[in-house]
Parts: structure tokens; sequence; C-alpha cells
């Protein structure tokens, strides 16, 4: 199977503390996988390595076979790797619609003096965009909200909306992070449903960065333990809670 | 064949693609954007899915099953069934997987046409245990990408087979079409059954035009009017207004986007013509009260006075009063501030006709759309015998659900009714009531010599307008037999100011109905001091014989409405006020009808042995825990003596001793 975005032997450091020890992960096309571990384990420096947001003092990540070193963080988002964020970071005083279109600005062409004069290939572009906007919106189910201020909304449905800025930006990677937390248990069902259908109908892979062992294990294809930096385990949901290493970075040490 | 000669409803459209292909007939909003079908595409689309269906197997007499929301693949659907000579079972989109099952059985259905994943997945299960099902057919496959259920199949590829079927036989559509009669089945229409399981209702196409007729006799319905489809097509209703009416006025049919988004898009659209049921008008209604209850008092004053204005100009011209010149040469004023912009919101601005049927709404809220300018009506009617009585022209009661509609002799018979000796409406005549799907045992309890039994209790209004009391299960039955409406009197008199509450009196041991009245102390002291009228306390007040004489000039207003042994024949006023404290009410204001009958045994004794006025004394429980006694002389008045008054006015009034 093609591999989409790859770790190889990523080391991170803040200072003293290593954040990543030589990790190496491989995301294939198509698959829901799981970063898991407990707080501090390295799961959102991952994260951040593979959207090239950190830097890694050695190793290398691969978008596609392609190693991104010497790409800025926005030449990574253009190749299709999208992200959402642990919390939101979206625009609260902007509409639903108007924070998808945010999504859409790597798609878009025209510079801020074209928009200002509003030539008819202007305004037919922003005409793509807005059709494309909603039809996120429509995936997501969000029509009702679509021209809500989203400083107005709650968090789950803040967090659907950033899910929709993601998916605007037609990624060919998505990474989430943490999309569960904070969500009551109807509010994860329903991401969870909109997760698999982004695989299903976009056959977009993605990675989740999760603390709810419930959900992950549902969901995913494949999960990759993360304890103090290091990869300790790597495998099917069922595989991996068999795991001993797993068990013990969970439940504490038995004697 | 013209529009005229049409029997069934995809002939009428046919006719309509012929004569104005390009004009718009639907218009449904999707990805935002309000999109127009013209009759030539609704007429392909329902010719595509038509010969799909009949590829699947579709054929005269059969019954196609349609589950989902008010879109424009929902009325395709039915129009192509028809078109194969099929009816139609219409399903509310919240029904459970379960009584959907019911219904496959019931109506015998065998092909299911649904919205999308969670109908679906509800008629999936259904299906699999069904034997000879032959397709299920969804509209919007989003969430069904990795089903493989060999059932499954979407609209469009059905369309496809459709317009492969076509090319190769260009005449297979037109012989099925014209092959369709005025007494083919249309429409199975399941009645909710409140006893029971539900049944179904045997509507057949001369129903639908009948239906049709009947309300383009009553309302001046313009061809070419906007409509918005928000009622589900599972309730008879729609079937003949947005369903049959669209084609047939023709209106312009708009599709809201969701359910959730009618509000928004009933503003967005600022439709002519719409039906709602009660629940929904309220909700508009409550949502206007909500929004104005938390603005600033100057906004809210000024709220107050352009309600209040449009108040006595409108809903007095209805109610035949002249508005005073003031409040006339005000209404300009109120209209651009107040009432203009209300309409605007709630996109009623270009309403022209706002019906309201289903079941009783409150005239209170009635006439607040009629001061706000908007001319509701209501209707009446049952799926059995289609659509009975409607507020015509510009002077209805909003007490009533309006006068008799005709039926146009082209499509049926005139409409004949009776009340019979228990107060039950009797209905004959019209399109006919063909009887309950499989049902022979219910069609014939439902029916009396040729009448159709509606089971509701009716009364008639002085101006000759259908009054709907009850469900004749309902009323409290006298011992001379007849039954009342409690439930109708005290709604009714508890919409007057001055009366807070009320007990109706009468039953098995009674001969006629009377009435405890709980006055509004507020509202009668206030009317009081306005004609110097002293009073001292509540039983003093209550005593008075001037307010005995207002209250029963609101009694008398709602008996008008009354059959003659339904009337309150004797009331009296309390001489305290019901009190939850003393359980005589629950906490949210019900009556303990019980313990109050008991509490006030002598009075009610008293009242039907035709006393005048009676000394009594009811235990009362103070504030601060004390027992005591109220001891009162208390009035009894009758209804109709006018000559009573002046007895009243004689007799001594209240006097009050407390006994500690």
């Amino acid at each position: 199977m093609t591999v989409s975005l790859a770790a190889r032997g990523v080391t991170l450091r803040f200072g003293g503390v290593i954040a990543l020890d030589e990790v190496t992960i491989e995301v294939r096309a198509n698959e829901l996988l799981a970063i898991i571990g407990a707080n501090g384990a390295g799961k959102t420096s991952l994260l951040n390595v593979l959207s090239g947001f950190h830097r890694p003092q050695f190793g290398q990540v691969e978008l596609n076979g392609e190693s991104t070193r010497s790409l800025r963080v926005d030449q990574i988002a253009a190749r299709g790797v999208a992200r959402t964020f642990q919390g939101t970071h979206l625009l609260t005083g902007l509409t639903v619609v108007e924070n998808i279109l945010v999504g859409r600005h790597v798609h878009m062409k025209s510079n801020i003096l074209q928009a200002f004069c509003y030539f008819p290939w202007t305004a037919r572009e922003e005409i793509e965009q807005r059709c494309i906007a909603e039809e996120i919106i429509q995936f997501l189910e969000m029509e009702p909200i679509r021209n809500e201020p989203v400083g107005t909304l709650g968090y789950g449905l803040r967090k659907r909306v950033d899910l929709g800025r993601a998916l605007a930006q037609e990624p060919r990677i998505l990474l989430m992070d943490e999309p569960m937390a904070g969500m009551n248990a109807e509010e994860k069902e329903d991401l969870a449903r909109f997760i698999l259908d982004v695989r299903e109908a976009r056959r977009t892979p993605v990675v989740l960065v999760e603390h709810d062992m419930g959900v992950v294990m549902d969901l995913v294809d494949r999960v990759v333990v993360l304890d103090f930096g290091r990869v300790i385990a790597d495998g099917t949901p069922p595989e991996v809670q068999r795991n001993p290493d797993v068990i013990r970075a969970y439940l504490g040490q038995t004697q | 064949m013209t529009i005229d000669e049409a029997q069934t409803l995809p002939q009428v459209l046919a006719a309509r693609a012929r004569q104005t292909p390009h004009s718009v007939c639907e218009r449904h909003k999707r990805l935002g954007i309000w999109r127009e079908f013209t009759w030539s595409e609704v007429q392909e689309n329902v010719r595509a899915l038509a010969l799909g269906l009949h590829s699947l197997g579709t054929r005269r007499g059969d019954i196609v099953m349609v589950v989902g929301e008010n879109e424009p693949q929902h009325y395709w659907t039915e129009f192509a069934a028809h078109a194969l000579g099929a009816a139609v079972v219409s399903v509310y989109p919240d029904q459970s997987a379960d009584e959907i099952a019911y219904l496959v059985e019931d109506s015998g259905a065998r092909i299911v046409v649904a919205q999308d994943q969670e109908q679906v997945d509800k008629v999936l299960g259904v299906a699999q245990r069904t034997p000879g099902m032959k397709a299920i057919v969804y509209w919007d496959g989003s969430g069904l990408w990795s089903y493989r259920d060999p059932l499954l199949r979407s609209f469009e590829a059905v369309q496809q087979v459709g317009r492969q079927v076509h090319a190769e036989d260009p005449g297979l559509y037109e012989r099925e079409l014209g092959a369709g009669r005025c007494l083919d089945m249309a429409v199975l229409s399941y009645t909710s059954g409140t006893t029971g399981k539900p049944k179904a209702v045997v509507l057949t196409q001369q129903y639908l035009f009948d239906n049709a007729a009947r309300i383009t006799g009553a309302l001046d319905l313009k061809p070419g009017c906007e409509y918005l489809t928000y009622i589900a097509p599972a309730w008879g209703s729609e079937q003949f207004f947005g369903i049959a009416l669209g084609l047939i006025a023709p209106m312009v049919v708009n599709f809201p986007e969701g359910p959730e988004q009618v509000l928004a898009n009933l503003r967005e659209l600022a439709v002519e013509a719409m039906l709602f049921s009660p629940r929904q008008w309220e909700s508009l209604a409550s949502l206007v009260q909500a929004r104005m209850s938390d603005v600033g008092r100057i906004r809210r004053g000024i709220y107050d006075w352009g309600i209040d204005v449009g108040h006595r100009v409108n809903v007095g011209r209805l109610e035949g009063r002249k508005a005073s010149l003031g409040a006339r040469l005000m209404y300009p004023l109120a209209d651009a501030l107040v009432l203009k912009p209300l309409r605007d919101k709630l996109g009623l601005v270009r309403t022209r006709i706002a019906l309201c049927g289903g079941s009783a709404m409150a005239p209170q809220g009635f006439r607040l759309f009629h001061a706000m300018g908007v001319k509701l009506r209501n209707t009446y009617g049952t799926t059995e015998t289609g659509v009975l009585t409607l507020h015509h022209g510009e002077q209805y009661d909003l007490e009533t659900v309006g006068r008799w509609v005709k039926c146009d002799p082209k499509y049926a018979l005139p409409l004949e009714w009776q009340v019979s000796s228990e107060g039950e409406l009797l209905v004959k005549g019209g399109s006919g009531f063909k009887g309950y799907w499989r049902k022979p045992d219910q069609t014939a309890a439902a029916l009396d010599g040729g009448w159709y039994r509606t089971g509701d209790a009716v009364g008639t209004s002085e101006r000759g307008e259908l009054v709907f009391l009850d469900r004749i299960k309902d009323l409290r039955r006298l011992r001379i037999g007849s039954g009342f409406p409690p439930q109708f009197i005290e709604t009714r008199l508890r919409f007057s100011p001055f009366i807070k509450d009320l007990v109706t009196l009468g039953d098995e041991k009674r001969d006629y109905v009377a009435a405890l009245i709980n006055i509004d102390m507020e509202v009668v002291g206030r009317w009081a001091e306005e004609r110097n009228i002293g009073f001292s306390t509540f039983t003093d007040l209550s005593q008075r014989p001037e307010v005995l004489a207002l209250i029963r000039n609101e009694i008398s207003r709602i008996s008008a409405l009354l059959p003659e042994n339904s009337r309150i024949r004797r009331f009296a006023n309390l001489p305290k006020e019901l009190d939850p404290d003393e359980g005589e009410l629950t906490r949210t204001r019900k009556l303990r009808r019980s313990l109050i009958e008991e509490r006030y045994a002598d009075l009610i004794a008293a009242l039907y042995r035709g006393e005048k006025n009676i000394s009594f004394s009811v235990p009362v429980t103070y504030q601060d825990g004390r027992k005591g006694t109220l001891s009162a002389v208390v009035s009894i008045a009758d209804v109709d003596d006018a000559a009573d008054t002046a007895s009243i006015a004689g007799a001594q009034s209240a006097r009050l001793a407390f006994v500690g």
C-alpha cells in the first residue's frame, strides 16, 4: 500500500526536553490512523512535525515520498496537508461559511487588488469557491448555521466548522488534534460518523490524535502508541489493546 | 389532452409541460441557492422516474411508499406512481422502523422511495423481512457509499434506466399515462390511530381534484402564486394542497432546505400561500413574543402600541366593529413602524392566503396574526371527507372553523351534512368516502346509512359558520342524554380577560350545564373603578350585581356558539379565588375538579335547586398557616333570564364575617 505521509527517525528537542525520540510512523493511503498516548507523550508534537509547524533536529518527514524539509508551512499546506486544532482556532467574528472560505484560500488565485476591483473573473472565482464551501456545509450538515457567526456556536459545532475548514483545503491527508476533547457523547458520535464519511466519500487518509480510547478503538484501522516520545506499539486496535507495554503505559506497572 | 380533460395529476402535469414548458413550477433550496425547475424539467424527471419504476416492476394498482421530507423528489415520485396507475403511501420522516414495518405490511407496498441514509437504514431492516420487496430507491446518497444491499438503487440510476426505456419505446409513457382514470386509487393516507393501529383512507384522483376545486372555489388563489410546502404529504391536506393544487391552480411550489430552515427560507421567499398546522403558527407567534419580551421598555412600548392599533383596526373590521377614527388615522403609522416590519421578519409580507388546519388553535393566536395584518384562516375537514369548511371572504368569526365549501359539480356531488342527536357531525356527498384500505369492518363502522360519521361534536354560529366543539368521545353527558364540551367552554371563557378560572358543572345526575367562575380581581377591579363601582374585597367585588351582569355577558357570547343543551344555564361567582394552597388547583393551575366539587357542594346544590342566593361558608387557610372560615352570601345568576339582573341588584350585597 502506498504511503501518503511518513516520519522517519524524527527527533525533536526543546532545550533539554526530548519531545520525540527517533519516531518513525507511516500513514498509508485511505487509512484511519490514531496516535494515542498519555499526557506529554508527544502526540501533538508529532502532529506539529507532520504539518511542518515544528522542524525536527534529526530525521525527516516525507509527503508522498518527497522530503518536506525545504518547504515552508504554507507550502506544505498547499500540497494537501490539512489539520484541525486542539480547541478551535476559528475566526469567531466571521460566519460559518466565511470560515470555510478561509480554508479555500490555498485554492484562490485573485489577489487583494483584484478582489477590491471585483473583476468578472474574480466574481466567477468567488462563486466557484462558494459552491465548494456549500458542498462542505451540506456534507457536514451545517445548513441551519451557515450564516451564524462562529462565536455564537457551541463547542461541538465549532469543532465541526473546524473540520469543515480543513476539508475546504481539499486535503490529501487530514491531521486532527484531539477532535473529541470536551465533547459530549452525542457530539462524539456525530463527529465519528463525519470522520468515517471523510474517509469513505473523499478517500482521504486521516490521522487522529486522541485521548478517548473508546472512540479510537471503534473507529480506526491502526493505532500508534507513544510513550515519552517513543513509539511503543503499532498495530490494529485489538493488537494494541493486548500489548503489555501499552497496558503498562496506560494502567501503570503491575508487579 | 388538455388540462380540463385531465383525469389524473400527471395528465395535468403533461398538459402544463406542453402549454408552458419554460415557466417555473418548483423551487428547491440546495447548496444555499434556490434552484428552479420548469414544467418541462419536472415532466422529464417524472417520466424518467416512472419508466424506471416500471422497469422495476411497478404496475397499475401497485403501492409505492415514499419516506422523506418535503423535497421535489418526494413529489416527483408521487406523480410518477400516479402516471403508472399506482398509489402512494407517504410516511412521516420521523416515523420509527416499527411503524414503517406496519405500514409496509398493511399497505402492501413493494417499492420504497426513501430520502437518505437515515430512512434507508429504517427501510432496509423492514425490506429484508418482507417477501417480494422489489427495490429501495434513495435520492440523497450521502453516507450510503459503502451500502451494498442488492435492493438499493439511487434515484438517478432508476431515472437513467427510465430514460433508456423511453429511448427504446417512446410511446410507453404516453400509453401508461393515458390509461389513468379519475377513479384510480391515488393515495393511501394513514390516519393517526388514537384508537388501535393506523388505518389508511383510500383517496382517488377524483378526491384530489375535488378538494383542490373546493379550495379554489372558496379562496382567491391566483394562478402562479408562490406556495411554501412544509406540512408533510403523509397528511391528507398536503395531498390536495401542495400536490394537487400545485398542478391544478397552478402554484409555484417552494421546497425549504430542511425542516430547521423553514423560518429562514420563509423570509427569503415571502410566499403568497401557506398552510401550517396550529403548532407551526403558534411557534411563529411565540417567536415574536419571545423576541419582544427581551427588548427594552421603549421598543416594547412601540410594539405594544402598534399591535394594539392593528388589533383595533384589523380584528375590529373582521368582527364587524368599526375602529375609532383615532385608531384608523394611526394605522398607517403603526403599519409602517411595527406591523409591516413584523410581517417582513416572519416572511409574511406578501402572504395573501394563510391557512391553519389540522386541529383547533386558540383564537388568541389568530388575533395576533390578524392584528399584524395577516388574514389567517381556519379550515376544518377530515381525511375521509376532505376539506369541509373554511373561513371565507373578509368577515368571519375566529371562534369558528368557517363556512361550508362548495364542490365543483364536475368532480363531485354537493356536500350534505347533518348533526346527529348526539351532536355528531355526519357528512355525505363530495367525491365520497371510499373506505379504509383492506378494513371493511372499520369502513362499515364509520358509515351510518351512507353518512360518514366524523366523530366530531359541532355547533353552528348565528352567522351559519361551523363551530368545532370537541371529539364526541371527550364530551361529558348530562342526565337528559345530550353531551357538552367542557374543554371548549372552559378554554373559551378563560380567554375572557375578566375570568381567571372556571369549573363547568354537569354530569349524568344533572339536567343542564352550570359553572363556578373565578373572576380576575385585577381586571374586574379596574373595570369597576372606571365605572365608579365601589367594592372592598374580592368577595364583595365578585358578588356585585354589575359584575354578575358582566360575567353573564361573557358567558352568553360563548353560548351563541353552542347547541342549546350545551349552554351554561346558571352560574355563580366564587367568593374567593381558587387557590393551590388549599389544593383547589395544582401548582401548575390545573383544576382539581373532585375536590372543588366537594368543597363547594352546598353552593352547587343550591345552584341546581334554582335558588337565587345562598349563605355559604368554606374553610380557608391563611398565609401564616391559621385556619378559618370564609362566610359569604353568594348570588346565583341565570344566564338567559335578563329580568334576573334587577333581582340581583336588589339583593343584599355580600356580607363578610370571619370566624377565627
